[in-house]
């Protein structure tokens, strides 16, 4: 065999693949979301968010036994530094996921049953805490030090259709 | 002034979980409060006899029998009576019952009812907004008050007065009650003392003399803290511009559940501990962040709580010294501080 009809066999499957995958991408490609797709997201998110801040504030009774809420001791999910995680907790020895840490709380603190990890009331936990650390840099593993979340700018910490009571509007 | 020194508090503070709150806070506040009393000896004529008073903050009882907050309250109840010296008067800054129920009252009543010293009272939203009050007045008298005390101007104010957002919603009690559970509650807007209680500060202090040291109580912080979470009197420039005679005012409060400390003018304002959880502090900068306690240990249920205890010395100033039950105060509080 020739240098040149080696050169053309060796090269021969890494150009066969490049096509596939040129032609995939074709087949997959699409245009940018528009308006109203990103809306559509968006109100999934807060849909979410609004679950999560409802369980902060107490809506799920199984979650304590002693009448204390996410919300007594992290206003505004504040002190909750999600941005920090995963990382090492003294309490379990172990670098933990956030959500790890949200059970430790349901079952020490608040005395209540400790939510399915995968399940879409953890995650409304997490989306709320989340979502009102938009901004925040993420510091994994810090820990020791004060820290306050992001200032809320709305009312709830989210956008949402107020009560109309009082200066909920 | 010569302020104590305890070199390793928190090995102290190791003896103390063997030994026993009792013994702990008597022997610490003896301490503090005789080194206290030998300062003020040495400054000449007194226009104050030096005393003191003690301040238990936000105890949030549920109605639940043995909820771990009934423990906390009595833990400070037993810090304040083991104090070498007995205080004057005990002040509660108010949020005694967290739902504002009658049996929560009582039941704070009852724990409280423990204090050798007499108690001094001011509500907080928790207390009031069930029953307007009714209650509170039930188990802790008048919500707006002063009192002269071996010198000292004393005053305790409402401060958690809002608009009437209840009735043209048509809101049950509980409904409206329930509006002021959340800290970053969206209804209720900010709170003060509203008209009535600076008409009535305006004649109490009116013929008094410039030189009194004056001593204010609220719930709620007399400066603009963090007005999201109500950490602010809507109307407080109003009270210190009345108090704004005075040459020394002091102001007390609650509800933050954590230290902080702000000077405006001539008033200085020290905020206390809870006994019954730690907020976080908001996010802003604090203007004295040297008051800042260290994050509470969650896996620690008593860290970042505690009481405090007011030396008044004979010039109308004071020696405060946080008691937290477990370690958590920096090098700016831990021996005590002068306001």
């Amino acid at each position: 065999m020739t240098t040149r009809q080696t050169l053309i066999h060796r090269l021969a499957v890494p150009l066969a693949a490049l096509v596939m995958c040129a032609a995939a991408a074709d087949v997959m490609a699409r245009e940018p979301f528009t308006a109203d797709e990103l809306k559509a997201k968006e109100d999934k998110l807060l849909s979410s968010v609004k679950r999560g801040y409802d369980m902060w504030y107490g809506a799920r009774a199984d979650m304590a036994n002693n009448g204390l809420a996410c919300a007594n001791c992290h206003p505004d999910a504040a002190a909750t530094n999600p941005q920090t995680f995963p990382k090492f907790m003294p309490m379990f020895n172990k670098v933990v996921p956030y959500r790890e840490m949200v059970n430790w709380c349901i079952l020490n603190p608040q005395g209540g049953k400790a939510l399915d990890v995968n399940s879409e009331d953890m995650t409304a936990l997490e989306a709320y805490s989340f979502y009102l650390h938009k901004g925040v840099k993420i510091d994994t593993g810090q820990v020791n030090r004060q820290t306050a979340g992001a200032e809320p700018n709305t009312a709830r910490g989210f956008v949402t259709k107020g009560t109309g009571i009082g200066f909920d509007k | 002034m010569t302020l104590i020194h305890e070199s390793n508090r928190r090995g102290f503070l190791g003896v103390m979980g063997k030994a026993g709150l009792s013994t702990f806070a008597t022997s610490a506040v003896g301490v503090n409060l005789g080194i206290v009393d030998v300062a003020v000896a040495q400054t000449g004529k007194r226009a104050v006899t030096p005393f003191r008073f003690a301040i238990i903050a936000d105890p949030h009882l549920y109605s639940a029998k043995d909820h771990v907050f009934d423990k906390q309250l009595e833990d400070a109840v037993a810090q304040v009576n083991a104090m070498a010296t007995q205080p004057d008067f005990v002040l509660i800054t108010g949020d005694v019952a967290h739902h504002g129920e009658l049996d929560q009252m009582m039941k704070g009543k009852a724990i409280l009812s423990k204090l050798k010293a007499p108690i001094r009272s001011i509500p907080g939203e928790h207390d009031w907004y069930l029953d307007m009050g009714a209650a509170w007045r039930g188990a802790f008298g008048s919500e707006t008050w002063s009192f002269d005390l071996k010198g000292v101007h004393f005053i305790g104010l409402n401060s958690i007065l809002t608009p009437d957002f209840w009735t043209a919603a048509k809101l049950t009690p509980a409904q409206r009650r329930d509006w002021f559970m959340p800290l970053n509650s969206p209804v209720p807007g900010v709170w003060g003392v509203h008209e009535k209680q600076l008409e009535w500060l305006k004649k109490d202090v009116a013929k008094i003399s410039a030189d009194v040291p004056v001593v204010i109580f609220t719930h709620s912080p007399l400066w603009d803290y963090y007005p999201r979470w109500n950490f602010q009197v809507s109307d407080s420039k109003e009270v210190r511009d009345i108090l704004g005679k005075f040459v020394n005012v002091m102001a007390y409060h609650g509800h933050v559940h954590h230290t902080v400390f702000n000077r405006i003018g001539n008033m200085t304002s020290v905020g206390t501990m809870s006994t019954s959880w730690p907020w976080p502090y908001p996010p802003v900068a604090l203007p004295y962040p040297e008051f800042q306690q260290n994050r509470a240990d969650p896996s620690n249920t008593s860290d970042g709580m505690g009481s405090a205890f007011v030396a008044m010395d004979e010039r109308g100033g004071a020696f405060v010294q946080h008691q937290p039950f477990a370690d958590t105060l920096g090098p700016a509080m831990k021996n005590g501080f002068k306001v």
